[in-house]
C-alpha cells in the first residue's frame, strides 16, 4: 500500500496526546462570538481536527465546551493554504457552498496575538538565555499533565486556571525579572 | 494559553515578559532536551530507560526502569515501541542528551529526561530498586485514545464474530479495487458519509477504518456528531500487528 508505516507511528503519538496549542484559547476572545449575518463571508474558525487528501476533506472543530462540533469541508487544488490545515492547528476557512457541500475556499492560520507590551522570543534566542544562566523564570501554561511529561529546562508549571486564581504569589517577587511563557505552539 | 498568562502577569505590574509563541514543540524539534517530573516517572505509561553500565543499573536504579547502556543503545533502538513516551537517565550529562538526540533522530517525538539524572532522582527521594535484573525486555502497552477501537475487537468484527457490529471502510472505491476489503466491511468513501448515513444501523455499533486512521477518525467524528455508537481503527491496516482477512478483488 502507498502509505507509509511512519504515518501510523505519527497518527498514534497525535492520538495519544492531544496537542493544547497557543492559539486556541483565543477562540474564546471577542472576535470569535461576532455574529456572523446571512450576507457576510461564509467562513470557520477554530482547530484543524483532520485532513485527507484522498478523500479531499477538512474537518475543523468549531465552537467551544458543549457547543463545540465537528464540521467537514472539500477542498481541491484551487484551496488556497492547504498547508495551513494541520491536524492541531488553530485555523479560518473561507468556504462556499457548492453542491449542497461546503467547499473550502481559503485557509488561514490563526495566529496567537500578543497582550500589548509583550514581545515573542523564539527559539534560539531562548537557548542563548540559557547557555548564559538569564536571570530568568520560564513558565509552561500547559495543563500540568502535559508539563508533567515534558517541559523545558527548569520551567515551573503554571496552568492558565491557576495564574488567574493565584495571581502574583505563583510569580517570582521581583517584578523586573524576566518572564518567559510558553505552551503546546500554535500546532 | 501562554498569551493568556502572559497578559495577566501584564496586569500584575510585570515589566519583562516574552512569549515563546512555538512552545515546546519547537524547543524539541530543534534537539534541546526537555525533562519530565518524578510524578510521571512514577506512574506514567512511558517507557524508562537507564543509559548507565548495567553494573551500575544493578547496584540502583529507578523503579520501572529498563537497562540499555548507552553503547547499546543504538542496537536496541528497534526495541522501544516508538508511540511511548521515552524518558532517559545516565549518570552523565552528555551521554544523556546524546541518546535524546539519537532518539530523536530516529523518529521518536516524545523523549525527556530525568532532572538531573539519576543523581537528581536520588536527591529528591525518588523510588529506586536495587539488585540483579531479571528482563531486558522492554514492555508496553498504548493506551487507547478517545473513541479508539481495539485491535482485537475489530478483528473479532471483521471476522464475523460480533453480529452487533457494522463495519465501515472509509477509503476511497480505487482503493478498495486496487487492494481489496477486509470481510463482513461495508466500503463508503469519507466523502460519501455524510450522504449516506441512511444506510447505517442506529442499532448497532460502527467501527471504520481506513488505511492508517486519518480519515477513519474523521468519519468517528462525523458519525458521533450525528448520533452513532462509532469507534475508529488507528491502525495502519498494513502493519503485522493487524491480522485480519483481505477479501482480494
Amino acid at each position: 500500500m502507498q502509505i507509509h508505516p511512519k504515518k501510523i507511528i505519527l497518527l498514534g503519538i497525535i492520538a495519544l496526546f492531544t496537542f493544547t496549542g497557543c492559539a486556541s484559547d483565543k477562540a474564546q476572545g471577542p472576535t470569535a462570538v461576532k455574529p456572523v449575518t446571512e450576507k457576510a463571508e461564509k467562513v470557520f474558525k477554530g482547530k484543524i481536527a483532520g485532513k485527507s487528501n484522498k478523500a479531499k476533506s477538512i474537518s475543523i472543530v468549531v465552537g467551544k465546551g458543549d457547543k463545540a462540533k465537528t464540521v467537514m469541508l472539500k477542498f481541491d487544488d484551487n484551496t488556497k493554504g492547504l498547508e495551513f490545515a494541520k491536524k492541531g492547528s488553530a485555523a479560518i476557512i473561507k468556504y462556499d457552498i457548492k453542491d449542497g457541500e461546503k467547499f473550502a475556499t481559503i485557509i488561514k492560520p490563526k495566529l496567537a496575538k500578543l497582550p500589548a507590551g509583550v514581545t515573542e522570543i523564539k527559539t534560539e534566542e531562548l537557548r542563548g538565555l540559557y547557555e548564559n544562566n538569564a536571570d530568568m523564570t520560564v513558565i509552561d501554561a500547559r495543563p500540568a499533565s502535559r508539563y508533567a511529561q515534558a517541559r523545558l529546562p527548569g520551567a515551573i508549571s503554571i496552568p492558565v486556571p491557576e495564574m488567574k486564581m493565584g495571581k502574583e504569589t505563583v510569580l517570582p517577587a521581583n517584578k523586573e525579572q524576566l518572564l518567559v511563557f510558553y505552551c503546546g505552539g500554535p500546532t | 494559553m501562554s498569551t493568556t498568562n502572559a497578559g495577566l502577569a501584564k496586569k500584575l505590574g510585570y515589566k519583562n515578559i516574552r512569549v515563546y509563541l512555538e512552545g515546546e514543540p519547537a524547543w524539541s524539534e530543534a534537539g534541546y532536551p526537555t525533562y519530565t517530573s518524578k510524578g510521571f516517572i512514577d506512574t506514567g505509561n512511558i517507557v524508562l530507560i537507564d543509559l548507565r553500565a548495567s553494573h551500575k543499573a544493578v547496584e540502583g536504579r529507578i523503579k520501572r526502569a529498563v537497562s540499555v547502556p548507552y553503547d547499546d543503545l543504538e542496537d536496541k533502538i528497534n526495541d522501544i515501541p516508538r508511540n511511548a513516551p521515552v524518558i532517559l537517565y545516565s549518570d552523565d550529562k552528555e551521554e544523556a542528551t546524546d541518546a535524546v538526540d539519537d532518539l530523536r533522530s530516529d523518529g521518536f517525538k516524545h523523549v525527556a529526561l530525568v532532572p538531573g539524572n539519576y543523581a537528581g532522582w536520588v536527591s529528591a527521594g525518588g523510588a529506586i530498586e536495587t539488585g540483579p535484573i531479571a528482563s531486558t525486555e522492554i514492555r508496553w502497552q498504548r493506551i487507547l485514545g478517545k473513541g479508539e477501537v481495539s485491535v482485537a475487537d475489530f478483528k473479532k468484527a471483521t471476522d464475523g464474530g460480533d453480529p452487533d457490529v457494522f463495519v465501515i471502510d472509509s477509503r476511497t472505491e480505487e482503493e478498495v479495487a486496487e487492494l481489496g476489503i477486509f470481510k463482513n466491511t461495508v466500503n463508503i468513501p469519507l466523502d460519501e458519509i455524510p450522504g449516506r448515513m441512511n444506510e447505517l444501523p442506529k442499532d448497532k455499533k460502527i467501527y471504520v477504518h481506513c488505511s492508517t486512521g486519518a480519515r477513519a477518525d474523521m468519519a468517528y467524528q462525523e458519525l458521533k456528531k450525528n448520533g452513532f455508537d462509532v469507534k475508529f481503527l488507528l491502525l495502519n491496516i498494513d502493519e503485522a500487528e493487524c491480522d485480519c482477512e483481505i477479501l482480494r478483488p
